[in-house]
């Protein structure tokens, strides 16, 4: 257990840079260093009806709802109140909003925030330790093959390394400056209907979130990539709010501009938030980005 | 209204036989910018992304299109030039100052009964209060004959009858000011009674039975039913929340879509509490149209089955897949932000026009004072009859909810009506 704690660590590093890619650039960036791009596939998912089809099912099915319902059926593995589908919108199936199609091609990869090659266990495992301040999932583990299966149900009939259109949750300019002062009030008028007065989102008659806590000791620590500001940033612009419009299957984004989704994700990024102590292995060979909060 | 203003109100009208720059009281012309909101005069009478009452918004009759007209104090091609007999007489019995009959879609039927003081203040509203437009009246496309006008004549004394406001002693004076803004210039009955043969509104007011408010198809929409059935109508709507609804648009849990969310953005959120709780009184007042109407029993099972995965009803897995993100696998959705579809009474209306419409093409609430955001309702074009019907379905009978099934030949008239618009 301790061996494979330390082991963890080590891989912690490497996902620093696919989960922050991941998270937002998407898996392809934290590749493209080491390898050309290749044109990217339209962005297609299948149908959770089409589950019932293979036959691995039951797993896929799993899979999906452990991604889903995380805190509710992983509460071993999660230390605050998010689920996947906190960042990972829509069952991981809605473009730019982190989504997993196609991801499970471009695995195992190399990842600068942790200095080597990770598969998609240990790069799912990131998420688990940083945007869900918890325990990592063992890789053997049913409910870890169950996620995996899901990833690959996503990205079926995929070739290794696809580049699929809306991976990750887009971009926005690096070299807007943030205002935290601007980003507190457009927090207060656009966000915490939602998110709450201080960022301690919403829950339901059971106590659970509807809308996840955005700082606090119940939101992603400092290492989760969503802490970043530019990573937020592009999140925020092309996913908040959900039902913003019409668009299906979310109606998500398009609510604010490049420069206010700067600087609200600066506002609330930087708001007190759980530590990382394993922060310290991140981007052992350089390469941390300039938003990274450590 | 002070007796003093009143004098001086007859005074201006004696003194001056043109009304149209007439300086009337500003009290005066404040109450009637309130009620032309409460009549909701600019819905119809201002083109989209146009002025303000200058006209020219198509509206589809059974006969053709026709345009609303402008109602600016402009004297050539508004309604400048109306004294206020002549405006009184538009408003209240749908004849203009030419003496050509307007088309019902004017509801002078609804608005004939405005008291005479309210009359007044909105003629000094409408000659003083609003800015005076040049702007042509569009002619209608309906061709001749059925151009001919005179026809409307009878209509509108067939069913235009003249009405007066009479409080009835045996309800309370907010029961009777309820009645007499939803009956009145509220107009609630164009779209939520039913009509007859004759395009008229079957019921004008509670005394005329059970179609009044029983909900109406009117433009590819239905306009709920706002009597007390239970599941489908607002049985189970407390007097609070409609009053909250009109004012805000929403309720922790539900929010208001389709046409209706105009109305709540230009007329509705500008009452006084004191005439929506009114309207909320009578509006509660009104006994279910179907009898004794079922009672909605809990079903817990419909949760936790979705929660353990179990899809095995059709429709199940497509909820899950493309609704649940929003509405939640309780069917609660989120207070104030999204809508609950269980308990929902427009989910459980008998007639599922809106309904599939929502599905396919989205909708979008207002921004009001209390509830800024317009969150939207995606819309799902590219699902299949037969997946909408099967996700209406399920949603129709989980929960607390005990609606019919839809079936996929009901989407496929909604979808095909929706493309010929």
């Amino acid at each position: 257990m301790f061996a494979a704690l330390i082991e963890e660590k080590t891989m912690r590093s490497i996902f620093t840079m696919a989960m922050a890619g991941l998270m937002l650039v998407g898996l392809p960036a934290a590749v493209s260093a080491a390898e050309p791009e290749t044109a990217a596939i339209p962005f297609r998912a299948p149908r959770d009806a089409d589950i019932f089809k293979e036959p691995n099912a039951a797993q896929i099915l799993l899979g999906k709802r452990l991604l889903s319902d995380t805190k509710h059926l992983l509460p071993e593995n999660v230390g605050d109140g998010l689920n996947c589908t906190s960042c990972h919108l829509g069952e991981g199936k809605v473009p730019l909003a982190s989504p997993y199609v196609g991801v499970s091609t471009n695995f195992p990869a190399y990842a600068a925030r942790a200095g080597k090659e990770i598969d998609l266990a240990q790069r799912i495992n990131g998420c688990f330790l940083r945007s869900e301040n918890g325990k990592a999932v063992p890789p053997d583990s049913p409910e870890m093959k169950a996620m995996l299966a899901y990833f690959q149900w996503l990205s079926a009939g995929m070739g290794p390394k696809t580049r699929v259109e809306g991976r990750g949750a887009g971009k926005v300019d690096t070299s807007l400056v943030p205002d935290p002062v601007k980003g507190k009030a457009i927090y207060e008028t656009r966000c915490a209907s939602c998110h709450g007065d201080n960022g301690e989102g919403v829950k339901d008659v059971r106590g659970e979130f509807i809308f996840p806590p955005l700082w606090g000791d119940e939101s992603f620590n400092i290492g989760a990539g969503m802490a970043r500001t530019y990573t937020a940033a592009a999140f925020v612009k092309n996913n908040m709010p959900v039902a913003w419009g019409t668009n299906a299957p979310l109606g998500q984004g398009g609510a604010l501009t490049d420069q206010e989704a700067v600087d609200v994700a600066e506002y609330f990024t930087h708001q007190p938030r759980p530590d990382f102590p394993a922060k310290v292995k991140d981007w052992p060979n350089g390469g941390k980005p300039k938003d990274a909060r450590y | 209204m002070k007796p003093i203003k009143w004098l001086w109100f007859g005074l201006a009208l004696a003194a001056s036989p043109s009304l149209a720059d007439t300086s009337f009281p500003p009290e005066q012309v404040e109450q009637g910018r309130y009620l032309a909101q409460a009549g909701d005069c600019v819905a119809c009478h201002t083109a989209p992304g146009g002025k303000e009452f200058v006209g020219g918004l198509g509206i589809d009759t059974p006969i053709g299109r026709i345009y609303s007209t402008n109602i600016t104090p402009d004297a050539k091609y508004g309604i400048g030039s109306y004294s206020y007999d002549e405006f009184e007489r538009a408003v209240r019995k749908g004849v203009a100052k030419d003496g050509h009959a307007l088309y019902p879609a004017m509801p002078f039927p609804s608005y004939a009964m405005v008291s005479d003081a309210d009359m007044k203040a909105l003629y000094a509203f409408f000659m003083s209060g609003v800015e005076a437009n040049a702007t042509p009246n569009r002619a209608s496309d309906i061709i001749w004959p059925l151009s001919i006008r005179w026809p409307l004549r009878i209509w509108a004394r067939i069913y235009g009858n003249s009405r007066e406001f009479k409080p009835d002693p045996s309800h309370d004076a907010a029961w009777n000011r309820g009645a007499y803004l939803v009956e009145g210039l509220g107009h609630c009955g164009s779209c939520h009674t039913p009509r007859g043969i004759g395009f008229q509104e079957k019921a004008m007011s509670p005394q005329d039975g059970v179609n009044y408010l029983a909900g109406a198809k009117i433009d590819n929409w239905f306009a709920k039913s706002l009597r007390g059935e239970q599941a489908s109508g607002l049985g189970a709507w407390t007097e609070e929340e409609l009053a909250q609804f009109l004012k805000s648009g929403r309720t922790s849990r539900s929010a208001v879509f389709a046409s209706m969310a105009e109305v709540v953005d230009h007329s509705t959120q500008y009452l006084s509490q004191d005439d929506l709780a009114a309207i909320a009184h009578f509006l509660k007042s009104l006994p279910p149209a179907d009898g004794t109407p079922p009672v909605a029993t809990k079903s817990a099972d419909s949760f936790t089955n979705l929660r353990n995965g179990d899809y095995q009803q059709s429709g199940a897995a497509a909820y899950v897949e493309f609704c649940a993100a929003c509405h939640r696998l309780d069917g609660n959705g989120a207070p104030r932000i999204y809508p609950a579809l269980s308990g929902n009474s427009a989910v459980n209306s008998g007639d599922t026009t809106s309904l599939i419409r929502i599905v396919l093409a989205g909708g979008r609430m207002p921004a009001t004072a209390s509830e800024p955001h317009p969150l939207a309702m995606p819309g799902f074009p590219k699902l299949t009859d037969q997946e909408v019907a099967d996700i209406l379905s399920f949603v129709r009978s989980n929960w607390s909810n005990h609606a019919e099934a839809v079936k996929a030949g009901q989407v496929g008239k909604v979808r095909a009506a929706l493309e010929q618009r």
